[in-house]
């Protein structure tokens, strides 16, 4: 414990915390919908137990430690989580999804070229010498490695003259 | 005699160069794992598997696990240099590991840390050897109840000792279960929570899910300026341990194979328990128990023993009866299933050849990293010294290859993703991620056992009841999983746990 903590009272949050409850209102939901779908599935037939009937368990578990959670909660709510870097996660987040978008189109090495070069580059401030190098590595050198190295086949490019010279 | 003939087989196949090599390159790359703080075990085994799957069910199975005890080889350097612990089962080598940074015996702690991880390593690879068969045999007896009583056992353990809530750890668990139900359903063949979609006909790719999970939302909570501190590989010279050393860590490596070969064949224990418990050992049995925290050799040799005894007594439950007994146990798990391998009794009948060459191989994987580990930390914490953003750029890349060549799609990156998000929100939520894990894994082998339990008996569920092991089984579980209600408290030490 730092002196800080020690000095100034830890402020109890008074109500509960917005994120937490999205996240029991998301889980019951979850819930609430294996628990009307298991049951289209069939909780049981002649020959026994249907397909239904283990989601239904696990569907009224998730309900119930919801609502276990949301008492837990109201009694005394739980600390505020650290803040998370939202820049970072946006970032991140949305370079994967372009870069699983076009990889069909135009083959993994030039995909991943730019994915690595924005990476390094664009957000990491590294010279272009150091990002240009890693990410010809990772992606021309990681394609070559797994391709006849390791026998695991990397997608090429869907675009005529982009795949005939070997991109 | 019968098991050292076929033990004497396996080394045979394990030796060959090309298999050397597989354990080389993951006790390497197991080693790079552990060091790096950002990438647990289960991350990186899950992360690797696409870099095994062309290779041979034998050579690829060698591979993985080297790279699961190399992690646990290579968390202890970041914990003693820099204390921070790379893995979470050498979080508590932190204490005592770093006070002896300080007091310059850097290199004697790693040391002895190495030797104690070696001598556990090796015992509880001895107690496979000789378990593997009447286990396995036992295994045979066992009916569907029973395996889903001691599937019941390990969950709930692993959820009581996950995390400070038990509520949040069942409902980690729950949707690690739900999670796996997706796809044709194994009995009726009915598709399940498919949303119409073709692709998760086959259920969602674990690969894709535990990469997303565990790797992905860990570099997306990465914290701003988390710059590494500068670390100092110590020198050779200073590598030796003194003879009052060797002496006094000696009943601590005891200690610490008997705690974590114990609780490795536990089903639901973690290997940061472990540690725990055998930090605690000390505390209460050692000589020199009055000087632990301020840089005792008992609290570094103790705990890295027993991480890595657990972690090579925790296959004996995974070779014999097939029960992964902890998160990374259950991602090699799913690494066996894709090379067509199911861990069990079976493997010992049907596969006896592989089965006994990767047990070999975790003889020659212990040695080899004996070798490895110390004499090169200079390399290791050169690692450390890898600026963030080419850390994460490299790590990014390693995931997409990962996901991607599962099924060749890029279907499952978008899966990935997804489970990265999801992984972030939980980590924000404080709801741990490790039951999710295990019951991912074990969902559809205890969905089957259940309903081919409740055949037997017609619907009848006293049949969990009426058999006289599964009756205890459950009762177990019961209790464990009501602790919190009759005012059990966990034991002082494991409330720490950073597994969790």
């Amino acid at each position: 414990m730092t002196t800080e903590s020690l000095l100034t009272k830890p402020e109890r949050a008074q109500r509960v915390a917005p994120s937490v409850l999205a996240g029991i209102g998301a889980f019951t939901a979850v819930g609430v919908y294996v628990l009307v779908s298991s049951v289209d599935l069939g909780l049981w037939t002649s020959l026994g137990p249907g397909p239904g009937l283990f989601p239904f368990a696990m569907g009224g578990v998730l309900v119930a430690m919801s609502a276990l959670w949301l008492v837990q909660e109201l009694r005394r709510p739980s600390e505020k989580a650290e803040g998370i870097d939202r820049g970072m996660v946006v970032s991140v987040v949305v370079s994967l999804v372009l870069l699983a978008s076009v990889m069909d189109l135009l083959g993994f090495q030039l995909s991943m070229f730019l994915f690595l070069l924005y990476h390094l580059k664009l957000r990491g401030r590294r010279t272009w010498m150091t990002s240009v190098v890693i990410a010809l590595a990772g992606s021309v050198g990681a394609f070559y490695a797994f391709n006849y190295g390791l026998n695991v086949a990397l997608p090429v490019s869907a675009f005529t003259p982009l795949n005939l010279i070997g991109l | 005699m019968d098991t050292l003939n076929e033990l004497l087989g396996g080394f045979a196949t394990a030796m060959t160069w090309q298999n050397l090599l597989f354990a080389f390159l993951g006790c390497l790359l197991g080693t790079i794992i552990g060091v790096l703080p950002g990438v647990g075990p289960v991350a990186g085994v899950a992360l690797l598997i696409p870099l095994t799957l062309n290779l041979d069910p034998a050579g690829s199975i060698i591979m993985l696990c080297a790279i699961f005890y190399g992690t646990q080889y290579g968390g202890t350097i970041t914990s003693v240099l820099l204390n921070t612990p790379g893995e979470a089962s050498s979080a508590i080598t932190t204490i005592d590991g770093y006070a002896m940074t300080k007091l310059g015996r850097a290199g004697a702690a790693l040391t002895l840390a190495a030797v104690g991880s070696f001598v556990g390593g090796t015992v509880a690879t001895i107690g496979l050897v000789f378990a593997a068969k009447p286990l396995g045999e036992l295994g045979l007896l066992v009916g569907p109840p029973e395996f889903f009583a001691l599937m019941v056992v390990g969950i709930s353990l692993l959820v009581a000792l996950a995390g400070k809530s038990m509520v949040k750890a069942i409902i980690s668990g729950a949707l690690g279960l739900l999670i796996s139900m997706v796809g044709i359903d194994p009995v009726a063949g009915a598709p399940r929570f498919t949303f119409g979609m073709d692709r998760l006909l086959d259920g969602v790719s674990f690969v894709a899910v535990i990469v997303g999970v565990f790797g992905l939302s860990e570099i997306l909570s990465y914290r701003k300026n988390a710059e590494t501190p500068l670390v100092h590989a110590p020198g050779m010279r200073s590598l030796l341990p003194t003879r009052t050393e060797w002496r006094r860590s000696t009943p601590a490596i005891a200690r610490g194979t008997g705690v974590g070969f114990g609780l490795g064949l536990i089903p639901g224990m973690t290997g940061s328990v472990s540690s725990l418990l055998s930090y605690a050992a000390e505390k209460k049995f050692s000589r020199f128990r009055h000087q632990l925290g301020k840089g005792a050799v008992e609290g570094v040799a103790g705990p890295e023993t027993a991480n890595n005894a657990h972690a090579n007594a925790a296959l004996i439950p995974l070779f014999t009866l097939g029960i992964p007994a902890s998160p990374t146990i259950a991602v090699l798990m799913g690494a066996f299933l894709q090379q067509g391998l199911t861990p069990g009794p079976a493997l010992f009948t049907e596969h006896s050849e592989i089965a006994w060459a990767i047990i070999a191989s975790l003889f020659i994987g212990n040695v080899l990293l004996l070798l490895l580990n110390v004499p090169l930390v200079g390399l290791w914490t050169s690692i450390l010294r890898v600026p963030t953003p080419i850390l994460t750029a490299v790590i990014l890349l390693f995931m997409v290859i990962g996901a991607y060549t599962i099924n060749f799609s890029v279907f499952d990156v978008f899966v990935m993703i997804g489970f990265g998000l999801l992984g972030l929100a939980l980590r924000n939520l404080d709801i741990p991620l490790a039951p999710m894990v295990l019951t991912l894994v074990l969902g559809p082998l205890m969905e089957r056992s259940l309903r081919e339990s409740l055949e037997i008996s017609q619907g009848d569920f006293s049949v969990f009841t009426s058999r006289p092991i599964s009756a205890v089984l459950i009762g177990v579980g019961v209790l464990i999983i009501c602790s919190p209600l009759l005012k059990f408290h966990k034991p002082k030490a494991l409330t720490e746990d950073p597994e969790a």
